[in-house]
């Protein structure tokens, strides 16, 4: 195959690729602060053993998990917009993305909440804890401990999932990509530069993260 | 003995250097005529220029022009159905050896593939929804546009919306169809597309209706082979005039557009 590359038309768009780099951080971040709010919800709903609400988390557990991400995203699109509800494709990728992150962090967190000794309860209740208090104060920031790393492996997936973006129309990353490549028809080029940029996003993502730990776990 | 063992390695050897500067010369027309079969990309998204008939079959325009061009060449036609993202990158990658898909010869592209003179021309029109309200192209400031993406329509529009400051109201989709879709649910007032695609459409969906003309200019579309074939790109642009001359052209988009084939001349340019 003959192929010259052509970097320059890729390097003039640098800065709206970096610019849409950004959008991608910030979707990513706040689809996992929904995702763990909810996720954290699910997986207390799911161990409360009251089959009239558990069947709900784990309706969503099992549609999050088991079916494509693609397939959330376009529901939140084009099955949402059958019964006349427009969202935005920013607000189509937030509400994919926070309803798949939901899914696998409940189960993350049930693992959790299983590590925890129920010792742990019954201590905390002995020295005069409610139950609220015990779960807020004792169980659960244990919980975050264990399932720190698992969150951080959610939030890099949820990174690249929302690449996913440029198929209901969002400008992300992958799709501002796609959207200066189309000017010249340079795809291989455009998108190993963005290719690059998610590699860094990435490892900054896990790099942090274990700043973080290394500052919160210390003890 | 051993003379001749050496004369006839040398010819030998010089007939597979022979062979070797022969391939070397073949190029793209060669290489299809070989072959035997010519592969065209053709968008199967855009009818009546290009889609699938109620056989499923490929069928329009386009696919028609294809046919023309392997009849023309006694060889065999191999029909790839195309995203409109997928035009140029098929060249690119050699799994097509021409692309009929109504793309516009931007000086951008030109510098990733090769393309012929302009083998038919189009204008951008939208269509928009029976209460959308959009009369005329400035109706269209302050509304939900959208487009396929990677197309010149989205280009061309995405310059007014900078300048109108409503970039945030404008949606790329990935097909005509999503944009046709979209429409018709009401997630965007008005979807651009080309003004052959508009009966169709409309027919199509109720609630959708022709919208005005797009201000920018005629769409000048060509055929598109790969950027250094030169003796393929001469080749087609001959088919094309030849589909003028026997009046194919015009009996082609009579029976699939219908009325009088524009002309194929940019006024005030020799090619």
């Amino acid at each position: 195959m003959e192929y010259t590359f052509h970097w320059r038309p890729v390097f003039n768009r640098l800065p709206d690729l970096l610019e849409a780099g950004l959008i991608t951080l910030e979707v990513s971040a706040l689809s996992m602060v929904i995702g763990i709010a909810l996720g954290l919800g699910l997986a207390l709903i799911r161990m409360s053993g009251n089959p009239a609400i558990a069947w709900f988390a784990i309706g969503w557990i099992e549609i999050a998990r088991n079916t494509p991400a693609l397939l959330q995203l376009f529901f939140f699109s084009f099955g949402l917009g059958a019964y006349g509800i427009h969202l935005t494709p920013y607000m189509v990728v937030l509400c994919g993305m926070a309803f798949n992150n939901a899914g696998y962090l409940a189960e993350s967190f049930r693992g959790g909440f299983a590590a925890i000794p129920d010792t742990q309860m019954k201590a905390a209740r002995s020295l005069g804890m409610t139950a609220t208090q015990a779960y807020i104060r004792i169980i659960i920031p244990q919980v975050l401990r264990i399932v720190y790393y698992p969150m951080t492996n959610q939030m890099v997936w949820a990174v690249l999932i929302s690449s996913l973006g440029m198929l209901v129309g969002f400008h992300e990353l992958a799709g501002e990509t796609q959207r200066q490549a189309f000017r010249s028809f340079r795809l291989f080029e455009f998108f190993l530069v963005t290719a690059v940029i998610y590699y860094v996003i990435v490892k900054i993502i896990i790099l942090s993260s274990r700043l973080i730990a290394w500052r919160l776990f210390r003890y | 003995m051993k003379i001749g063992t050496a004369l006839l390695a040398s010819a030998v050897i010089g007939l597979f250097a022979l062979g070797e500067v022969e391939s070397a010369k073949a190029d793209k027309l060669d290489d299809v005529i070989n072959a035997g079969k010519v592969r065209c990309g053709v968008v199967l998204d855009f009818p009546p220029i290009g889609f699938r008939d109620a056989n499923n079959e490929p069928a329009g325009f386009d696919v028609e022009y294809c046919k023309d061009l392997a009849a023309a060449m006694e060889v065999d036609y191999e029909i790839l159905p195309l995203t409109w993202a997928e035009r140029l990158p098929v060249i690119v990658t050699n799994r097509a050896d021409v692309v009929f898909g109504a793309t516009s010869d931007t000086l951008e592209r030109a510098k990733t593939v090769g393309f012929t003179i302009p083998y038919a021309i189009y204008y951008a029109q939208a269509v928009v929804t029976r209460d959308s309200g959009i009369a005329t192209f400035e109706d269209m400031k302050g509304k939900r546009v959208g487009a396929a993406v990677g197309t010149v329509p989205e280009i061309e529009f995405l310059k007014y919306a900078k300048e109108w400051g409503t970039e945030d109201l404008y949606q790329g989709f990935q097909s005509e169809n999503e944009v046709f879709l979209a429409v018709a649910q009401g997630k965007i007032d008005a979807g651009i597309t080309t003004n052959t695609a508009v009966k169709p459409i409309t027919d199509q969906y109720e609630n959708v209706i022709a919208g005005p003309r797009m201000p920018w200019t005629t769409d000048y579309t060509s055929v598109v082979g790969p950027r250094k074939d030169f003796g393929w790109l001469n080749y087609l642009n001959l088919f094309i005039t030849h589909q003028v001359r026997s009046g194919r052209y015009q009996e082609l988009w009579g029976q699939f557009v219908g009325g009088e084939a524009p002309d194929l001349r940019i006024p005030g340019v020799m090619y």
